[in-house]
């Protein structure tokens, strides 16, 4: 079969790029055979995506280059034959599923709303036929994706990339999304599926390409193609012989998340979002402890996060504090009262910032009130005093604290996020992905402080404000990360705990990340 | 906002050179330079075309007045600037407290701290409107106001159906009294009313309005400069999601902005109707743009977070001199309302170029601070 259609596959060879001093992408040479789904699995930051941006012509690699029928093929060539599926399907929500099949090439049917015949048959063939004329808009996501699959094929591509694509859909939707695939292969399209699911890439694809460190490093197929395989090949330079039974895995951390050490300073039990993206969740986060609340996009685990921060509606019981806990159980009052207790820093810096302040006043953004004197007035020197003592603390590198805050480096500006939530001394620090975009060593740095601040005994914040830090909660993807911050970290699957880990059972991080793919896949 | 020269804690400068220089540095200061000397050049040169009436103290007066008015009213959008938001219904609300005081105290007999009284609640009502609207229901303020603002002008007229409220005192002859008709209220009342605005002791009736102005430049000079309530405005209207992460009171501030405007409104609107003794009901729009160019003229930002009191005065003050120089010089109204809307456009433009400079130094701030970490630059 190979041989066959050899002339129709993709060749991607010795893709290279760079992103400043990141390598994404180091010489990376995979084929795509017509009648077949390719998997793609690896890590966070492994350069996956940006292979998907590159083959989809909106990215331009440095070096390599990618053949479709033999020939090289430019940026422009690729975006008119790729088409990549994600969860958020990129149609015209404010358009009819016809009329999104027809736009864009209206210089063939001028004015004519009305689809063709083939069209029609198509959108039947999408299980569309009965919405052609609903705006998009008042469709469910799966049937908007079918749009997108439709339009594609209405415009002749050949090349349909799944990026994460059923991570915001149920299961009967996914499965519907996977039959259509596999017609997509056997019509010979060329067809990618990347995913962090290991058992969909199992069961759907007839090979999985791994992505490290920007190269393809090993292709399964056949008899080698078991989850306990790619979870093993997923892992750089695994040595491990064989990944402990998931269930077990599971129970284990469990029973220890759940064997009463010492006094927790966040308690979760039956907590469950409002709109369903997690549910019953009970775990506890002990005194001085800092854990790491880890899942893929769409599984719950940063919608669980800000609802400890009390910016998502979640019902249960939530319990702050080891001493003078204020608990919510379903009415607002008592959660915010919990929550209030609960400091938190976004994983966007330009959320977190107010970029027409200087340092000092980001720094002190969260407690006017406290510093202030009876009046309500400010007082220069005691502001600017208090800023330094911050700025000091938290290593913040600037000139002063009356610098813009635009002029300062992504680490710092983290720095000074991080210095503002922890100013007002809250008993909980809750982080999104707290080094997203930050250099090594500031970095290090924020691991530092993040262990200080979660030590009851560790003076972070400002002299003279009332209590002090009791633990700190991250959400967080990077194996890297969690392994050298964190003591715990607890997976989420599908809106639900897949797992706990201990990281002082690890010696290396290789073989935490494998068992935290593992849970992460759905356990 | 950072280059605000009132807020020692806040100067921008773009290398610390040396306190003094880094306290008043930034465009903040060119900014009230460049006012200044807008000021001065205009009103040299209407000085020059109206032969030098325009000096005159009584032309000064009228000016002097005119800017008293524009900035308390300013005083209020100014906050409301700042806070991220827009509010454009205070010109109608103006109007409307100056006519529910007037339809109160001058139509219905009622004392004149309860026709007072009535005009503030029916601002802070508004104010409250708006703010429901805007934090609640989320609509955005430009839409929310722009329908209040003809809300309240068709009720003014609804109220008082189209007719100027005058006041006037009882004259000591009831037959006179028989003769003029109308309504009239108590001698010492309106001899309160008048005193509000105008004074006759000082040389050529010295408008109150100004001293008002004064006042509430300096509370609101202290609050927004100094107070945490100004502080957490500008943090509000800089980054509304930062402030929600923050868990400040994104809300409460909203709410507390719409009503200080609304209520500002009023006190200008009140004094304006002391000054001259009559209201118009339908001159709902009169105050909407003036005082909107003045506030942006004087540096606030359109997008939130940036204003200053001073610059507030000073924009205030260029529109009095522009609008009474172009008046003095009998270009008519027309042409003056077409110098206003160059005005604006101006405002805006400079606005934007102050704004893209402002990121350029401090990118070049930014690039010099690597420069000498990395050893290229001393």
């Amino acid at each position: 079969m190979t041989a066959a259609v050899s002339g129709e596959s993709i060749v991607i060879e010795g893709l290279h790029k760079r992103y400043g001093d990141t390598v994404a992408l180091d010489g990376l040479d995979i084929t795509v055979r017509p009648g077949e789904i390719l998997g793609i699995a690896g890590p966070n930051g492994s350069g996956k995506s940006t292979m998907v941006k590159t083959l989809a012509g909106e990215v331009m690699a440095d070096r390599g280059r990618i053949l479709l029928d033999g020939a090289e093929r430019d940026a422009e060539d690729l975006a008119a034959q790729v088409t990549i599926v994600h969860q958020e399907p990129q149609v015209f929500l404010n358009l009819t599923v016809a009329e999104n099949l027809l736009v864009g090439r209206e210089q063939r049917k001028i004015l004519n709303r009305r689809i063709d015949a083939a069209e029609s048959e198509l959108l039947a063939d999408m299980g569309l036929s009965a919405h052609t004329d609903t705006v998009l808009e008042q469709l469910p996501l799966a049937a908007q994706q079918r749009t997108e699959i439709a339009r594609a094929l209405a415009q002749d591509a050949r090349i349909f990339l799944f990026d994460e694509p059923n991570s915001a859909l149920t299961e009967e939707e996914s499965e519907d999304l996977f039959r259509r695939m596999h017609d997509l292969a056997d019509s010979g399209r060329l067809v990618i599926l990347v995913s962090h699911r290991l058992h969909e890439l199992v069961v759907h694809a007839d090979r999985v390409g791994m992505i490290i460190d920007g190269q393809c490093r090993v292709i399964l197929s056949g008899d080698d193609l078991t989850e306990d395989r790619v979870a093993r090949e997923l892992v750089v330079g695994v040595a491990r012989d064989a990944i402990g039974d998931v269930e077990a895995l599971a129970d284990a951390a469990a029973a220890r998340a759940s064997s009463e050490d010492g006094p927790a300073a966040l308690r979760l039990s039956g907590w469950t979002h409002r709109d369903g993206a997690f549910s019953d969740i009970d775990m506890s986060v002990g005194l001085g402890e800092i854990v790491a609340i880890s899942g893929v996009e769409g599984s719950g685990a940063r919608a669980l996060v800000h609802s400890m921060a009390g910016f998502a509606p979640a019902t249960g019981s939530l319990q702050v504090g080891v001493e003078s806990t204020s608990e919510a159980d379903g009415d607002a009052r008592s959660a915010k009262a919990a929550t209030d207790q609960v400091g938190f820093v976004g994983a966007n810096r330009a959320e977190n910032l107010f970029f027409n302040l200087s340092v000092g006043e980001n720094l002190l953004s969260r407690l006017s009130v406290d510093i202030s004197d009876r009046l309500g007035l400010l007082h220069p020197r005691t502001l600017r005093d208090a800023a330094e003592h911050l700025a000091d603390q938290f290593r913040v590198k600037a000139g002063s604290v009356n610098d813009p805050m635009g002029s300062l480096s992504g680490g710092n500006q983290q720095k000074v996020a991080i210095g503002a939530a922890t100013a007002t001394r809250p008993r909980i620090l809750v982080l999104e992905e707290p080094t997203r975009g930050v250099d090594v060593g500031s970095k290090s740095e924020i691991y530092r402080l993040l262990r200080q601040y979660a030590d009851p005994e560790g003076q972070l914040g400002l002299p003279g404000m009332e209590g002090h830090g009791e633990a700190v909660v991250l959400y967080c993807t990077e194996d890297a990360e969690i392994f050298e911050v964190a003591d715990r970290v607890c997976v989420i699957a599908q809106g639900r705990i897949s797992g706990e880990l201990t990281l002082s059972d690890y010696d290396d991080v290789e073989s935490f990340a494998a068992d935290r793919v593992h849970l992460e896949a759905g356990g | 906002m950072s280059n605000d020269t009132n807020d020692a804690g806040t100067a921008v400068p773009e290398e610390p050179r040396d306190r003094i220089v880094s306290r008043l540095g930034g465009l903040g200061l060119q900014r009230v330079g460049g006012l200044l000397a807008a000021v001065v050049i205009a009103g040299f040169i209407f000085a020059v075309w109206s032969d030098w009436l325009f000096l005159k103290t009584g032309n000064l007066v009228v000016m002097i007045r005119l800017m008293g008015v524009l900035g308390i009213i300013g005083l209020g959008l100014l906050v409301v600037l700042l806070v991220g938001e827009i509010d454009l219904s205070f010109s109608a609300l103006a109007v409307l407290s100056a006519v529910v005081m007037g339809k109160m105290w001058v139509e219905l007999g009622y004392h004149i701290a309860i026709g007072i009284l009535v005009a503030f609640g029916v601002a802070i009502f508004v104010g409250l409107f708006n703010a429901f609207f805007v934090n609640v229901v989320k609509v955005p303020s430009f839409i929310v106001t722009l329908g209040s603002n003809t809300l309240v002008f068709g009720f003014t007229l609804l109220i008082s159906r189209n007719t100027p409220i005058l006041a006037q005192k009882l004259p000591p002859d009831p037959e006179e009294w028989q003769v003029r008709g109308g309504d009239y209220v108590d001698a010492a009342e309106y001899t309160f009313f008048r005193a509000l605005a105008s004074n006759y002791a000082l040389p050529g009736r010295f408008p109150l309005q100004v001293v008002w102005l004064a006042g509430f430049a300096i509370v609101f000079g202290i609050l927004l400069s100094r107070g945490v309530f100004g502080f957490r405005m500008k943090a509000i209207g800089g980054n509304e999601q930062a402030a929600v992460l923050a868990k400040l009171p994104v809300r409460r501030y909203k709410t507390l902005a719409f009503v200080i405007c609304a209520v500002m409104a009023a006190v200008g609107g009140l004094l304006d109707f002391s000054f001259i003794s009559q209201v118009q009901p339908n001159q709902g729009g009169v105050y909407l743009f003036p005082v909107f160019t003045a506030v942006i003229v004087g540096g606030a930002s359109l997008s939130g977070g940036r204003g200053t009191v001073s610059g507030t005065l000073l924009g205030a003050l260029l529109l009095a001199v522009i609008s009474n120089g172009l008046a003095l010089n009998a270009t008519g109204a027309f042409v003056q309302q077409m110098w206003l809307g160059t005005v604006t456009i101006g405002a805006v433009v400079l606005d934007q170029w102050t704004r893209s400079r402002q990121r350029s130094e401090s990118l070049g701030a930014g690039l010099r601070g690597l420069g000498r970490r990395l050893g290229l630059l001393r």
